[in-house]
């Protein structure tokens, strides 16, 4: 515990077991901690994964041996594969009885070696003071990641002198400084050179808060930004140099952008599929700037010219004294030509899901913390939800956890208690997570909950309609009674099915101070558009089909009757 | 072979519960053909140094040394080319030879300055340490002679200065 108040922890997510006894009676002499009691020890993890976004602090989790760490997995893998800093703690049997298949062992540190930036077994508890220390150190430098202490429970009733060190330090592990200057100037170079250049900013900016820098390089060099899922609100989204989203499911205007332009600067971003597409038909006029802090990202799945490594904060210092301003009028008129003619479109009276979303959107001003599950409404959410701030996007992009959105939502309450918190979710994903109701109602946890009930697995439909002939297996989604359910846990409910009652139910939503679950009954068959079908071209980026006024819903055409 | 060459990685790794593990799983989880693993204590104590043979063509070996880097247990690792280096590789090769060729198998272990550390009536056990392929070339000369039993070690490498 004192390892914990020293990181500057005041929260912890946990559930209690056999031999993480010691640690929670020990919990009680610690006040300045708080710990929230979860219902599933996979949602601790989520918690934790929400706090760390929300804040840019190291999230913390607790799980006891055997299934309660294994339960701790989805929540580790999510916090990996999106770099959020989370330490994760579990105890293990007494260590004596470790390899003999004692009652509720497991191996968590050979489980989670994949998942993990970093774990520990630790087998005598003098190594505990530092290995808690390097813990938080490796979890929330560089490029984060969750890292997982393993504690027999042995380890955890002995005593120890053992001093905390002052600072850790690790032989090979570099916190990444400033980038070589030549890097930079090359950088500076190639945007000298560019007619039509565009960014594509990623959570790097994010975990760097690179935002200002960011904001500068777009405004002096006239580049439009676009956002990564995980990138959204590092840029603000009411911006004019701002394009949101781009890739399989993002806005046309970034993807077509990207087949465009001569420059391609990715700031932050690792080139993840559903933004490439086919990373051979990617960006094909560009050239491939990259700025990251971790190299392993530079060539992984696209090609760059260029790259500055380092952290993305002195990168842009370093780089934004270089930039000649520069208004680049033709391309940025090309580019709000995109704009105007492939719009995001709400088809009007219907109740939709984007009906919902952009409603949401208006009434919080895109001021709130959103989280989301994954599927449809996640894709609508990054489209509609016109994020202005950094840390107010919480959303599991790499590894697509579903049921991450509600319990990440109580995380960032936890959090930041003075902010307004929406978890956007689905009926798939929500009945994934939604035994937490119970945690929400217990500490009064404020957080909304915007229910798009569709009756599906959206996004499973939507493929299934598209690439398997409308063969619809096994997305038909029953529910319960949503408002016994929140009857059933005491939570504030208000079912909403008709355009004239939204403003309504989002104004009683955020006047009720408790977690108000809001079903809105929303149009079942409904698609995401536009989309890039996963591994074709981003060039083959399919519009909406309520676009009346488009003659093919293929963007490829584009090229030749749109081409300035 | 995966397309490509064969390339020798040496890195310096500081020990801890489940390190071997985890170098082994980076190799398993990102698809690198791994063609032989070494790991040995070394001059700093805490510390161990391991030799890999990796095969890939240099996308693939790039990948490999930067995710191997990032690997909080890694301190440092390269790629080694036979210039630059020493590459050995020990084998242990049974063989039992007819009477009238036992001879001869003592007189090949001879040529390659091979040892033959024990004996018996039936077998002998020849051991050569040698760069992999000259370790190749006694195994396919001693094959004749009726080759029961073959260990190999895998490459250790060293860089020269």
């Amino acid at each position: 515990m004192e390892a914990l108040v020293r990181e500057g922890v005041d929260t912890i997510f946990g559930y209690p077991g056999g031999v993480v006894l010691p640690l929670y009676d020990e919990m009680l002499n610690w006040p300045q901690v708080r710990h929230i009691l979860v219902r599933h020890e996979q949602c601790a993890a989520h918690m934790a994964d929400g706090y760390a976004r929300a804040t840019g602090r190291v999230g913390v989790c607790l799980a006891t041996s055997g299934p309660g760490a294994t339960n701790l997995v989805t929540g580790i893998a999510t916090a990996m594969m999106d770099s959020v800093p989370m330490v994760a703690i579990t105890g293990n049997v007494n260590s004596w009885a470790i390899g003999k298949d004692a009652f509720q062992e497991t191996d968590i540190q050979g489980i989670t070696i994949p998942i993990t930036k970093h774990n520990y077994l630790v087998t005598d508890v003098n190594d505990l003071p530092y290995v808690f220390a390097e813990a938080f150190y490796l979890a929330g430098t560089g490029r984060k990641g969750p890292v997982l202490v393993d504690i027999p429970k042995d380890v955890f009733t002995a005593l120890t002198e053992a001093a905390f060190p002052e600072t850790v330090t690790r032989r090979g592990y570099q916190v990444p400084g400033a980038p070589p200057q030549e890097q930079v100037e090359a950088a500076a170079k190639l945007i000298a050179e560019a007619q039509r250049p565009v960014m594509i900013a990623g959570a790097g900016v994010l975990w760097s808060e690179a935002f200002e820098e960011l904001k500068e390089l777009a405004e002096k060099a006239n580049i439009p930004v676009i956002n990564s899922l995980l990138g959204l609100g590092t840029f603000p989204r009411d911006h004019k140099l701002s394009l949101g989203m781009m890739g399989m499911h993002g806005e046309a205007t970034g993807t077509l952008a990207v087949q465009e332009a001569d420059l391609v600067m990715g700031v932050g971003i690792r080139f993840d599929d559903r933004l490439t597409g086919d990373t051979k038909a990617f960006a094909p006029k560009a050239k491939i700037l990259h700025f990251d802090l971790d190299p392993a990202e530079v060539g992984k799945t696209v090609n760059p010219v260029a790259f500055v490594i380092g952290d993305l904060k002195k990168s842009l210092q370093a780089l934004n004294p270089l930039i000649q301003p520069t208004a680049r009028p033709d391309w940025l008129a090309q580019v709000k030509s995109w704009q105007e003619q492939y719009p995001l479109v709400v088809p009007e009276g219907k109740f939709l899901s984007r009906t919902v979303l952009q409603a949401l959107n208006e009434y919080t001003n895109g001021e709130a913390i959103v989280a989301t599950d994954v599927g449809q409404h996640q894709m609508w959410t990054a489209q509609f939800y016109k994020l202005r701030k950094p840390f107010n996007w919480l959303s599991s992009g790499g590894l697509g956890t579903m049921g991450y959105g509600f319990p990440a939502a109580m995380g960032a309450k936890y959090a930041r208690p003075d902010a307004e918190v929406w978890a956007v979710v689905g009926d798939g994903g929500f009945q994934m997570t939604l035994q937490e109701l119970q945690t929400a109602v217990e500490t009064n946890c404020n957080v909304k909950i915007c229910l798009l009930n569709n009756g599906f697995l959206g996004m499973v439909r939507q493929w299934q309609e598209l690439f398997y002939d409308n063969r619809y297996s096994h997305v038909a989604m029953g529910s319960p009674d949503f408002g016994k359910l929140a009857d059933a846990y005491g939570v504030e409910f208000i079912r909403c099915s008709r355009i004239e009652d939204l403003e309504d139910t989002l104004k009683r939503a955020t006047d009720h101070v408790g977690p108000v679950l809001c079903e809105f009954v929303v149009e079942m068959e409904e698609n995401v558009y536009p989309m890039v079908p996963a591994g074709q071209s981003n060039s083959g980026v399919i519009m909406d089909p309520a676009l009346t006024h488009q003659e093919s819903h293929v963007a490829a055409s584009f090229e030749t009757t749109h081409r300035r | 072979m995966a397309g490509g060459k064969q390339h020798t990685i040496t890195a310096l790794v500081q020990n801890e519960a489940g390190t071997i593990n985890r170098l082994a799983s980076l190799f398993r989880r990102r698809g690198f053909s791994l063609a032989s693993f070494n790991a040995g204590d070394c001059e700093d104590p805490g510390f161990s140094r391991l030799t890999l043979v990796v095969n890939g063509d240099d996308v693939i070996l790039t990948q490999c040394l930067k995710q191997l880097t990032k690997l909080i247990d890694v301190v440092e690792c390269e790629d080694l080319t036979p210039e630059e280096s020493v590459q050995r590789e020990l084998a242990l090769i049974r063989v039992e030879p007819t009477p009238e060729n036992r001879e001869a198998v003592y007189k090949i272990a001879l040529e390659f300055m091979a040892k033959t550390p024990k004996a018996t009536e039936k077998t002998v056990v020849v051991e050569i340490s040698a760069d992999i392929r000259e370790v190749e070339r006694l195994i396919e000369t001693l094959k004749p002679f009726n080759v029961t039993e073959i260990v190999r070690t895998g490459v250790v490498a060293m860089r020269v200065e």
